[in-house]
């Protein structure tokens, strides 16, 4: 099926999401979508699959005009998505979330789930894929759960598939098999429209590249007319620098010392289960891991945002178990929040307000009736031109920034305090490539500086390109703790939890 | 590869903390018999309990001949025998899920020809008169309270996976047994069938109500407004078969009336919640108070006024053939008015709809995550309406159950707050419509003692008040979580907006 997107425009209020796009995808192929976060891709694939209507421009299949008014419409011109949230109900077993819109009844308004398994069943063996469809979804792994997304759209008719960054949640293991899924896709004669930001993906599997920059294509190119570096400046429109520039690490005493930490999440169940690590001033930790192994409760236990069950937190030899978020603080713990918007950040607060929102009771911040105005809106335009913080003032509200400079603020909040050791969580996440590169040169000076750094994020990526040892927690245990020179595989191994079992074994 | 999912690692991990509460509810059942034995053995050593087990004479078959029972017992356990073959009672758990069809209903038979010569030699002796048992009190108390600690005991050893398992309710329906044979120690018989008979019809409206519960959460939206929808359903199908002075066809048209006046107030909170997105417990609340002040205005200004307007008139007593004549147990279940036999109708057909069809599957699916079933092409708003709508109108029959069940004319504030205790009773039923038919058993079963224990007031130690408070205090637990975390749909009250 041939597929034409010609003239889509897309307008949020006063921004434009996407100007004058036009994209064709031909029959068999595999079409990579590229851009930075917010350069319209996810917009541009909403409209397409009628989750919203474009202000301008038509969608064309087989080179006629098809109106698209909701996900209906686009199923039934044979576009199937497969969301980067998974559309899938945890509590449906397999069977019920692929038939789910489309259920055979026999008779009426019973399901006939005889038919229903045997179709699916038969599907599923088409494109080699093992499944059992009376598992309960939240049950499975997150790389099967992608395959029932896939299989749901398929059973549509599906000839077109949108994948919406689908190798976000993956291990690097999980991402090869998909590859291979991805392939056998295109050998069936669907044709594949995979948005991604990892330009590494896109030059292994893309038969055609289609750039977006700020909502408009800036560029259509094949793999073999182009690299990384290509894409990367495509993609931010100026050169980047790729590598994180460092020195060696000349890590000092040690600062923070975990001692068999047991944390439970809100449920109550063990999602950190006795781990222990040292970090050391003047060096970056990295802890990597797939989402939703316990770094989330990990970072809580080490800021003092939730109390562990078990364990020690000796920083400079005081033992914080069990203090409040001010007593860790006020040890020099600095912390960048995995959620800034909720965690981070006051967002309808100024900018000035929200540098100093954990240093009020700093002296230089109040006088005897209350905050020090002055003194809070001087140490705001300071920090704004020392962290490159964009706005018109020091004294516009957070929550109308930008990500990356939101980001900024954060950083700039934590780093003016006196700090032993700075804990990053997801430090990256959401920002476009110079937000990126910002971000990561102040982690690398201020480890420089000597203070201690733990870094946890779940881009492979990052973890190797910052951390000077990586430690991979997988279902909340650290898995080794190995220097960055570690084989991406091996990393991917660690982190499915795979690996060190296999050599002690 | 070998993937260890650690997905799968969670659900054990549940398990554990299920676990942990089966220890509790094992040492909490075992406290419980231990008062048994160190109190009411202790207490009234010397009394006795006279229990009767009938429930009258004139619904109880007539005395049968010896030989006719042990012949009923010798083919009834011949047919269970081959219905459920011994490998199959081996694993019992998976003979449930086998024997369908032709094989249950010979089951069924089975069991019921083996019950019936048993019931009877226990229900009447041979003159055809109700029997009754007169038990020490004392011993009463040490061996049901033995029974209570071994559940207890079992509990918290096996440690159960399903906190709210048949164990928990069988070692409370000891230690309740227990609390009765001593509440009524000494004078009068304790009329167990009576009371059990008394609660099934109690129950009706609860069933009704929680259903209803069941059904709009189902789709993800909280109906608070149940309590409402009674007040209009018994207010509305009183008024309209008094107009017709009781006639028989005028009950059944009170019913669909009664049940459309409930769908009314439904359709009004889907406007409310879905089109205009407000607080779905607000509008609740807001009907309820609603329905509270109209009821009162027609009450005073109208039913008081024209006073055949409020009549009494109550719905066919249905007694099935045969089954109702099984001692003890048949007029408990099978000589109620025709409500209570639509309340186990709709209970079936509920749980029918909801999980075999094609609108019971959209309407979950809608209430736990309702963009996942837009994106494949579900109107999320519509299936919230057709949901909402028809609970309303389940909620509106179950309202005629305080005035026509009973046979009673409607009296401003009958509903007494059942509206909102079919919600607990939802909750316990965890948001299914059979739990909903054993939890509205249960508080059916607490409302019609506190009512029969004031037969019993001398006995008591404990103030009447408390008994009657005993349904609205088992609710607060409810709530606030006693019987464990069940999980709710997903999207329970969440309201939501196409972009």
């Amino acid at each position: 099926m041939k597929l034409e997107l010609r003239g889509i425009t897309k307008r949020f209020g006063s921004m434009t999401a996407n100007s004058n796009v036009n994209l064709v995808v031909k029959p068999g192929e595999i079409h990579c979508l590229l851009g930075e976060n917010g350069a319209g891709k996810s917009t541009l694939m909403n409209i397409l699959y009628g989750m919203l209507t474009p202000d301008e421009g038509q969608i064309l299949v087989n080179d006629e005009i098809v109106t698209i008014r909701d996900p209906k419409d686009a199923v039934a011109h044979g576009i199937g998505m497969v969301h980067q949230h998974f559309m899938l109900i945890p509590v449906f077993d397999v069977a019920d979330n692929v038939i789910l819109g489309s259920e055979p009844v026999k008779p009426w308004p019973v399901i006939d789930y005889k038919t229903a398994i045997a179709e699916l069943l038969v599907l599923a063996e088409k494109y080699g894929f093992e499944i059992d469809p009376r598992a309960t979804v939240e049950n499975l792994p997150i790389g099967t759960q992608q395959r029932v997304e896939i299989l749901k759209a398929l059973s549509h008719d599906a000839s077109v598939l949108i994948l919406d960054e689908p190798t976000a949640v993956l291990t690097p293991q999980e991402t090869d098999a998909f590859m291979v899924i991805l392939r056998s896709l295109k050998e069936s004669g669907k044709s594949i429209i995979f948005i991604t930001h990892k330009l590494r993906e896109v030059l292994e599997i893309a038969d055609v590249i289609t750039v977006m920059r700020l909502g408009e294509i800036v560029g259509v190119t094949t793999p073999s007319e182009t690299d990384e570096r290509g894409l990367a400046t495509m993609m931010v429109g100026r050169e980047v620098n790729l590598v994180v520039d460092k020195n060696p690490a000349t890590p000092g005493d040690v600062v923070l010392d975990v001692k068999d930490l047991f944390v439970e999440d809100e449920r109550g169940l063990t999602s950190v289960k006795g781990i222990s690590f040292e970090v050391r001033a003047g060096e970056i930790l990295a802890v990597a891991g797939v989402q939703g192994n316990g770094q989330t409760e990990l970072v809580e236990a080490l800021t003092g945002m939730r109390r562990p069950s078990g364990g020690e937190v000796i920083l400079n030899n005081v033992n914080l178990h069990g203090e409040s978020v001010r007593k860790f603080l006020d040890a020099g713990i600095g912390h960048v929040p995995e959620d800034r918007q909720r965690f981070g950040l006051v967002l309808s607060l100024s900018i000035s307000d929200n540098l100093v929102l954990d240093q009020l009771d700093d002296p230089k911040f109040h006088n005897r009736f209350g905050r020090n105005l002055k003194a809070i809106k001087l140490n705001g335009e300071q920090l704004r031109k020392e962290f490159d913080i964009r706005s018109q003032s020091a004294e516009e509200p957070v929550g109308a920034l930008s990500g990356g400079n939101q980001q900024k603020v954060v950083m700039a909040r934590e780093l003016s305090r006196e700090l032993k050791i700075l804990i990053c969580s997801q430090p990256t996440r959401g920002l476009d490539v110079g937000s990126i590169e910002f971000m990561h040169r102040q982690i690398v000076a201020i480890r420089d500086s000597g203070v201690a750094v733990i870094i946890v994020s779940s881009e492979l990526d990052e973890v190797v390109a910052l951390g000077d040892r990586i430690a991979v927690l997988f279902d909340g245990e650290i898995q080794d703790i190995v220097p960055p020179s570690t084989s991406r595989e091996d990393l991917g191994l660690l982190m499915a939890g795979a690996y060190s079992r296999e050599v002690s074994a | 590869m070998a993937t260890v999912s650690k997905e799968i690692v969670t659900l054990s991990n549940i398990r554990v903390v299920s676990r942990a509460r089966s220890l509790a509810y094992g040492i909490a059942l075992m406290v419980l018999g231990a008062i048994e034995i160190l109190w009411y053995g202790g207490a009234s050593s010397k009394l006795n309990t006279i229990v009767q087990l009938g429930y009258n004479t004139a619904t109880v078959m007539p005395a049968v001949g010896a030989v006719w029972r042990i012949a009923l017992l010798l083919i009834g356990g011949g047919i269970t025998y081959l219905a459920i073959k011994p490998q199959t009672l081996a694993s019992f758990a998976k003979a449930i899920t086998t024997v369908r069809g032709l094989r249950s209903v010979a089951a069924i038979v089975g069991a019921y020809l083996v019950i019936w010569p048993v019931l009877l030699w226990a229900g009447v002796n041979h003159g055809g008169q109700l029997r009754t048992f007169s038990l020490p009190v004392a011993t009463t108390g040490y061996v049901l309270g033995a029974v209570s600690i071994a559940t207890g005991v079992l509990m918290a050893w096996r440690r159960v996976d399903r906190s709210a398992s048949g164990l928990l309710y069988g070692g409370l329906i000891v230690f309740m047994l227990g609390f009765l044979i001593w509440v009524a120690r000494g004078s009068l018989p304790l009329q167990l069938t009576g009371i059990l008979a008394s609660a099934v019809a109690v129950s009706t409206f609860l069933i009704f109500g929680s259903v209803s519960g069941t059904l709009c959460e189902r789709a993800g939206v909280v109906n608070i407004a149940i309590e409402g929808q009674f007040m209009a359903g018994a207010l509305s199908s009183v008024v309209f078969v008094s107009v017709f002075h009781g006639s028989g066809m005028s009950k059944t048209l009170a019913l669909l009336l009664a049940g459309l006046f409930g769908a009314l107030f439904g359709w009004v909170l889907a406007v409310m919640a879905l089109r205009y997105q407000a607080n779905q417990v607000i509008v609740g609340v807001v009907i309820v108070a609603f329905c509270t002040a109209m009821s009162q205005f027609l009450m005073t200004q109208v039913l008081d006024v024209h006073q055949n307007l409020n009549g009494s008139f109550g719905l066919p007593v249905w007694s099935v053939p045969v089954l109702s004549k099984i001692p003890v147990l048949g007029p408990v279940l099978f000589d109620q008015n025709v409500l209570v036999f639509f309340a186990f109708a709709v209970v079936i057909i509920s749980s029918f709809v909801l999980f075999r069809t094609r609108w019971g599957l959209r309407v979950r699916s809608v209430g736990e995550k309702p963009i996942a079933s837009e994106t494949v092409g579900i109107d999320v708003i519509r299936m919230r309406y057709s949901a909402v709508i028809i609970g309303g109108f389940v909620a509106g029959i179950g309202g005629a159950g305080f005035t026509l069940g009973p046979g009673s004319s409607f009296n401003y504030g009958m509903t007494s707050g059942y509206g909102y205790i079919a919600l607990a009773i939802m909750i316990f039923g965890r948001w299914r419509p059979y739990g909903a038919l054993m939890a509205s058993l249960l508080f059916g079963f607490t409302i019609a003692l506190s009512a029969n224990l004031n037969l019993y007031l001398g006995q008591l130690v404990i103030p009447q008040q408390f008994i009657s408070a005993l349904p609205y205090v088992i609710t607060i637990l409810v709530v606030s979580g006693v019987v464990g975390r069940i999980r709710p749909p997903a999207a329970d009250g969440v309201p939501f907006q196409r972009n």
